[in-house]
């Protein structure tokens, strides 16, 4: 029996659209986690990475 | 900051030398643009075997995808990166490796495409040595990146390094697993995979060259240079994170809307559709957060055009990924698919999102790292003003183009027949729009030309010696607490305190494996049941390998580019087999190593052409296209009638077929015999059809034989006979070989 067989015979039909679920479930969950409010002072630190040539933001 | 601080310099002479490879291979490609833009109204512009339109237009694409994007996407992360991390780069030897192997990539390139080699895969034509020099070079890059990013001084690294990441890694897979291939040869190879799989794989990694090769790296280059030129944070880090992990989880997903009512099993198009659909979001959440980074800045833009071409490119990144999703709805891509619509929707992309933001960048660096102001400002005004109308001509006539082509292609009458079914009027139709192409493209052109000569300008008034300044940093400490404590609490109160992620965004090695885990967890996803379920691709018993001289044929097909031009994929629509025939199905294509399904028509499809003319209508059609049917733009081929076919050649060809599980039966130990004795054939069918004589050994001879096999073996099927007249007796080994039903 090679694997296609068992691949075949173990209807998987359903398999992509469960993992579509799964990430529509991360994506809503990880906007949610973003747009809190909470850690905006860090943030607002890290945006200003670009900004500086010779200085590093988070030092050591 | 009572430790030792380091002293060190940033490499800008590599961020130089990648600037003037993008300027340069930018206009090269362009103007190979042009030309083919030129051979479609004036085919005549056809003017040698190696300048004909199927061999140009793999050289502009990859020009303008490799050459321009890729060194614009290298120079500005090799100036981006080492500031952002605070370090120089680990190994200038590897810099210097990297930009030289990468120009010598293109330069061959430039030599193999023209002569004829490729592999006939979108954006993956390069032929197995040079395929094997990209990963090399590739892989040189990463070691020094990712060893710079493990040197840096910055503790957290910047959205831009999370995008640089994930396109090194990704470029990286999709590259070696799309050109898998057994070669023939020095310079010829077939895929490793075959029908629906290798077109399956191909648009994986075709759609994801698209997302990890022009959009992820110039993301990153936005989220560092457009806070640059505007000298204020980006609007929203928040909103980059998630632009960040949706983007590089939905994108890989995607590829399959490339194939929407093709033999493609319809569960991987839906999902490719659904994923596609669902990029609008991240996408447009990346749009947002560029233009908005210019809140309270917009005065700037009036005076500075850097970010003129920024705020364009921006613009022009939402409008090509608003329309990404709307063609990958089936129902629009079916009027969509095989059009000029596609062409002008990558066109919005490469010549306003790509082109934009490398000339924002390349004029924002120029005075950097020349040291001096730009020779003119007014000059790049007027670049920027060019290339604004040129894009806007361009894509204008060619989005008319393709709605016109596509509705003229579903047109029926009244009583029920097609409109139009005569191909070559629906072609004749887009001639002004051609024009009016080549208008838009030369003002584009123009454009560049103005920008190269304004920076050698400005280059010719730089200072005797670049001035090197030295920058002190702190090395980075072993042992680092965040100042920001962990929040203590449920475990949601935890995720959306997000410090998780500032805790990735300080362990760029976990954070690349994070990321390559979003990339290749979603491929298999796709993958693995495309190549595993047996009824994706239901076997068809008349399907039989092609015989060693059609396979000949088909080379001579490959070489040509003729899929540049032509599909091989009916679709299960109305209008479709009503003009060219029964739908294809998946099993047909089980010997198609790779598949040659094709993405535009300027031609007719071409999959049940088999026996639809005599020989010797295809000898006369290839000799000089227009002495057979008046209208048509196709390139002419008068060499085949006088190359000869290389029949030792075929040997390899079939050999190599076998390898990858082509029943090729007898045939593998008498390919040249078998290929001789059915050339002789199709020359005697030419001479008593009252063509010329003496073509038995000559190219066009195979090419004949192969697009007269093209649907014969459903036909063979359908009519239910054991008979099979198109397959002479020579090539009777091989039909009787069963395929073995396991793929």
């Amino acid at each position: 029996m090679k694997l296609s067989d068992i691949m075949s015979a173990a209807n998987l039909s359903a398999y992509a659209e469960i993992a579509m679920i799964l990430f529509i479930v991360a994506f809503v969950a990880i906007v949610i986690a973003i747009f809190l409010p909470g850690r905006k002072r860090t943030f607002d630190a890290a945006s200003r990475m670009p900004l500086d040539d010779e200085h590093p933001q988070t030092p050591r | 900051m009572n430790t030792r601080l380091d002293s060190f310099s940033y490499d800008d002479d590599i961020v130089r030398k990648f600037m003037w490879a993008t300027m340069i291979w930018g206009l090269v490609g362009f103007l190979v643009g042009l030309i083919i833009a030129l051979q479609l109204p004036v085919p005549g512009l056809n003017a040698a075997p190696y300048l004909t339109f199927g061999r140009l237009r793999p050289l502009h694409t990859n020009a303008v995808i490799f050459a321009f994007a890729g060194n614009a996407f290298f120079m500005g992360a090799y100036y981006s990166t080492q500031r952002l991390l605070k370090t120089r780069m680990w190994s200038d030897g590897l810099s210097k490796f990297h930009f030289w192997g990468w120009q010598a990539i293109i330069v061959s390139a430039a030599i193999t495409l023209p002569l004829g080699f490729t592999q006939s895969k979108e954006y993956a034509e390069l032929e197995w040595p040079i395929d094997i020099a990209i990963a090399v070079v590739w892989v040189a890059f990463a070691v020094n990146y990712f060893v710079t990013l493990a040197k840096r001084r910055e503790r957290h690294i910047y959205v831009a390094i999370w995008f640089y990441i994930a396109s090194i890694i990704t470029v990286a897979l999709l590259h070696i697993f799309n050109n898998l291939s057994v070669p023939a040869g020095a310079f010829k190879s077939y895929s490793i995979y075959a029908g629906v799989q290798d077109a399956f794989m191909q648009w994986w990694y075709g759609h994801n060259a698209v997302a990890f090769f022009l959009t992820t790296p110039f993301l990153g280059l936005m989220y560092y240079f457009m806070p640059k030129a505007a000298d204020r944070p980006v609007f929203s880090y928040r909103l980059s994170i998630l632009h960040f992990w949706t983007l590089v989880f939905l994108y890989i997903w995607a590829g399959p809307h490339h194939l929407h009512y093709t033999a493609l099993p319809d569960w991987a198009s839906t999902l490719g559709m659904l994923f596609s659909v669902m990029l609008w979001m991240p996408s447009w959440g990346g749009m947002v957060n560029g233009l908005l980074t210019l809140r309270g800045a917009w005065h700037k833009v009036t005076e500075d055009p850097v970010l003129k071409f920024f705020v364009v490119a921006v613009t022009a990144y939402g409008m090509s990924t608003f329309e990404g999703p709307m063609l990958s709805i089936k129902s629009i891509n079916a009027l969509a698919h095989y059009t000029d619509w596609v062409i002008a929707h990558v066109h919005t992309g490469a010549l306003g999102w790509n082109g934009f933001l490398t000339f924002g960048m390349v004029y924002w660096l120029a005075p950097r790292l020349f040291q001096t102001e730009m020779y003119s400002k007014n000059w790049v005004n007027l670049h920027f003003w060019l290339a604004t109308f040129g894009i806007l001509l361009y894509v204008v006539a060619i989005y008319s183009a393709g709605a016109t082509q596509g509705l003229m292609w579903r047109a029926f009458d009244e009583t029920g027949r097609l409109q139009y079914p005569d191909f070559v009027e629906t072609v004749m139709r887009l001639m002004p729009m051609y024009w009016v192409r080549v208008a838009g493209g030369t003002l584009y052109i123009a454009g560049m030309i103005l920008g190269i000569w304004n920076l050698y300008k400005t280059w010719a008034k730089r200072p005797a010696k670049y001035e090197v300044p030295v920058v002190q940093a702190a090395p980075l400490s072993p042992t680092y607490t965040d100042d920001h404590a962990p929040v203590a609490g449920s475990a949601w109160a935890r995720f959306t305190a997000m410090y998780w992620h500032r805790k990735w965004e300080g362990m760029p090695l976990f954070f690349s494996v994070m990321t390559a885990i979003a990339v290749i967890v979603a491929s298999l996803f796709e993958i693995i049941p495309t190549f595993l379920i047996k009824s994706n691709v239901p076997t068809i018993a008349s399907v039989k390998p092609y015989t060693p001289l059609e396979l000949a044929g088909r080379n001579i097909y490959q070489r040509e580019g003729c899929f540049n031009c032509h599909s091989q994929m009916v679709r299960p629509l109305m209008y479709e087999t009503e003009r060219y025939g029964d739908y294809s199905k998946p099993g047909e294509s089980v010997y198609e190593h790779p598949f040659l399904w094709g993405s535009r028509r300027i031609g007719p499809d071409l999959a049940r052409v088999g026996g639809k003319y005599p020989d010797l209508w295809h000898v006369r059609h290839m000799y000089n296209p227009r002495e057979v049917v008046q209208k048509s733009i196709m390139p002419a081929y008068p060499h085949l009638q006088t190359t000869a076919i290389d029949f030792n050649a075929i040997q390899k060809s079939v050999d190599a077929m076998a390898m990858i599980g082509v029943p090729y039966g007898d045939a593998v130990n008498s390919a040249p015999a078998l290929a001789r004795a059915q050339a002789e054939q199709v020359a005697a069918s030419i001479v008593a059809g009252g063509g010329p004589a003496g073509l038995a050994d000559k190219e066009i001879v195979a090419l004949t034989a192969y697009l007269q096999r093209l649907g014969r073996d459903l036909k063979n099927a359908s009519s239910g006979t054991a008979q099979q007249p198109a397959v002479p007796a020579a090539a009777k080994p091989i039909a009787m070989a069963a395929p073995d039903g396991s793929r």
